[in-house]
């Protein structure tokens, strides 16, 4: 209640310095329009004209579903990862010998490339919703598991012996000594999972769906369609960036600042 | 020689550099509006300037009031910044005359070498102020105000750049816009320096003491970078959709600076109100240029009026205002006529912009907003010209601040 109530008046100030973030795109929105003018609109068209193609697919609906269906999948495979690498990590980072076990392990999914897994997925669960799910989740994984193996290693012992030593409730000794060091590695590790979900979700639907971002730009690239291309894109960058900026970057704020609060 | 200079009725003009140019910066803003809202009320002819009507009012601006409140402000805020004695008189008379000839030259142009005339002018008072100051600055053990020798350097190229064109018969106007995104770079640079004094007094008068005012380098410079940009973008292809991109990345910008500026109700004090204003007006100003450059809607003249008069007008007031009275051995003015002035220029500015954006009729705007902005300068003007032309009665002497600082 108290982060969600310091969320909130902390908001107006936050928003306000966003206008730095607001000012350094449109610079590389001026970029574009440069490029687009150099390049002719056939190569790159400007950035009006993508975001003007964007309006008019959301303006005759067709742009909804397509983000609808990509959404779903991205924060499917998120938040299973998410779930699961946390779980997982914490549990590895408790142990010595389970983190030395898994962090080649860890290296070997990393290592995969996201296409590599987006094959072996299609031969796995064919057409559907399986396949952009599961490339999602384990391009994820690994990110969110070395996030909590390492927050739960570093953890302070003296801290917890303190904890000990003072005898705090269990619930206490998770809320006040555990909980902030665990989440300050892992909501950095999520942030960036969130990212790669976004960029696997729509590689994976290019290739294997029939709908969503990626399939409707697979379709776009076939008509040689380079301002409906744009348009998608700014559509996924700018629900990134409104996600990230909106929601993450304050909590991450919020739950960081007994960092800078010593 | 120039004995008057010293004694007579007319030495305490010249007992610091800022007193006869602030003098000059308000009769100018008064003088030269007023011949401009005449030639469009009743058709006033005006001097027949290179590229007609429009580069008259904007040289006429620039170079006479707006160059005028430059000298006085680099004349006088340098040698404190840098801890260096005040100027001396015979330099600063010396630019008074390169100043008046430029005026004169501009406004007499069928004058066999009038053109010439007025750029040495206009080139020589830039000139002779970096002359002056440039070894200040860089002596200065951390060279912290150099950005003020930039800005001055910069000045004196789109001044030649001005007359050359305007001597080689082609429209000179690219230039003085270029010149006004220097100086709008150049308020930002000046009232990063102003604002922590008079934020930072407002705070204390406030009774806050957890909260203090600091004008944080990185905001500002990406402020500047974008305005420079602007300028830069503008100058190369006037009107082109990047530039466009560009001012409503300078507008984020400046607005990304007022950041350091909510510091509470403190700010609601004239004159920290009056500065946060002139932010507001020049982020507002390159909004609205940016979104005309778009959509191709026809408000750029009214973009850069809102930074002109808004931003730029109520910065050489706030200039004025302060540091006019304080190295004369007065306080800020506490009276009603400030905000009264304030007011006005801000009236000034939005009538200006409202000129081909609303619905509203140009010959009324155009003659509504002269006249606030001839009354906010012309009550400047008679509450100052006594305090500008006769000598200190606090016991201080020259460019010294108020007996208590």
């Amino acid at each position: 209640m108290t982060l969600v109530r310091n969320w909130l008046a902390s908001l107006p100030a936050y928003l306000w310095s966003g206008w730095g973030a607001i000012a350094s795109l449109l610079l590389f929105l001026a970029a574009w329009e440069w490029a687009s003018v150099h390049y002719g609109a056939l190569i790159l068209p400007d950035p009006r004209t993508a975001f003007a193609t964007l309006a008019g697919l959301l303006a005759d609906g067709s742009a909804g579903p397509e983000l609808a269906a990509t959404a779903r999948r991205a924060l499917t495979g998120f938040g299973l990862a998410l779930v699961a690498g946390s779980l997982l990590g914490l549990a590895a980072g408790v142990s010595m010998t389970a983190s030395m076990m898994s962090r080649p392990i860890v290296t070997v999914l990393i290592g995969t490339p996201p296409i590599a897994w987006l094959v072996l997925a299609l031969l796995w669960f064919g057409a559907g919703d399986g396949t952009p799910v599961f490339t999602v989740f384990v391009a994820c994984l690994p990110v969110v598991f070395v996030g909590a193996m390492q927050g739960a290693r570093t953890l302070d012992g003296q801290l917890r012996d303190m904890a000990r030593v003072f005898r705090l409730p269990p619930w206490m000794r998770f809320t006040d000594v555990v909980l902030p060091h665990v989440v300050s590695y892992l909501f950095p590790a999520w942030i960036t999972a969130l990212g790669i979900s976004w960029k696997v979700v729509v590689m994976a639907e290019l290739l294997a769906s029939s709908d969503g971002v990626g399939a409707a730009l697979a379709v776009s690239r076939s008509h040689l369609d380079t301002a409906a291309t744009l348009a998608w894109i700014s559509a996924v960058v700018g629900l990134l960036l409104a996600v990230e900026y909106l929601l993450l970057e304050p909590l991450k704020r919020e739950v960081e600042r007994w960092r800078v609060a010593t | 020689m120039l004995s008057f200079l010293r004694s007579g009725p007319i030495a305490p003009l010249f007992e610091c550099g800022f007193r006869p140019f602030f003098l000059l910066t308000a009769a100018s803003a008064v003088v030269a509006l007023a011949l401009w809202a005449a030639f469009f009320a009743v058709g006033l002819p005006l001097p027949a300037t290179p590229g007609g009507p429009v580069v008259w009012h904007a040289h006429a601006m620039l170079y006479g009031f707006a160059m005028a409140s430059v000298a006085g402000f680099v004349l006088t805020a340098i040698p404190e910044f840098t801890t260096t004695r005040a100027i001396d008189r015979e330099p600063v008379f010396a630019l008074l005359v390169l100043w008046l000839a430029g005026r004169l030259a501009f406004a007499a142009p069928s004058i066999p070498g009038a053109a010439i005339a007025a750029m040495l002018a206009d080139t020589g008072l830039l000139a002779g102020l970096i002359v002056l100051v440039a070894p200040r600055l860089w002596r200065d053990p951390d060279r912290r105000h150099l950005s003020f020798l930039w800005a001055l350097s910069a000045l004196v190229v789109t001044t030649v750049g001005f007359h050359v064109e305007a001597l080689a018969g082609a429209d000179p106007l690219r230039w003085l816009l270029l010149t006004t995104g220097l100086l709008m770079a150049l308020i930002v640079v000046a009232m990063s320096r102003i604002s922590m004094r008079i934020v930072n007094a407002a705070l204390e008068e406030a009774g806050e003491t957890t909260i203090e005012y600091l004008a944080r380098p990185p905001r500002r410079k990406l402020a500047i970078f974008c305005i420079l940009l602007h300028a830069a973008a503008e100058f190369v292809a006037p009107g082109h959709p990047v530039s466009g991109w560009i001012a409503l990345a300078a507008g984020a910008a400046l607005l990304n600076l007022l950041n350091d500026w909510h510091v509470g109700r403190a700010l609601l004090q004239r004159w920290a109100l009056m500065l946060y204003l002139v932010y507001w007006f020049m982020a507002a100003g390159y909004a609205v240029m940016g979104i005309a450059l778009l959509t191709d809607a026809p408000w750029v003249s009214a973009g850069r009026h809102l930074a002109m008069i808004g931003a730029m007008g109520l910065a050489i007031f706030a200039v004025l205002n302060i540091a006019g009275r304080v190295h004369a051995g007065f306080e800020p003015d506490r009276r009603i006529w400030v905000p009264v002035a304030i007011t006005l220029i801000a009236g000034a500015a939005l009538l200006r912009a409202a000129v081909g954006v609303g619905p509203v009729s140009a010959g009324f705007a155009l003659a509504a907003a002269s006249a606030c902005w001839i009354t906010a300068f012309g009550l400047h003007l008679v509450y100052h010209l006594p305090i500008l032309t006769r000598a200190r009665t606090d016991g201080q002497n020259g460019c010294a601040g108020l007996a208590e600082d």
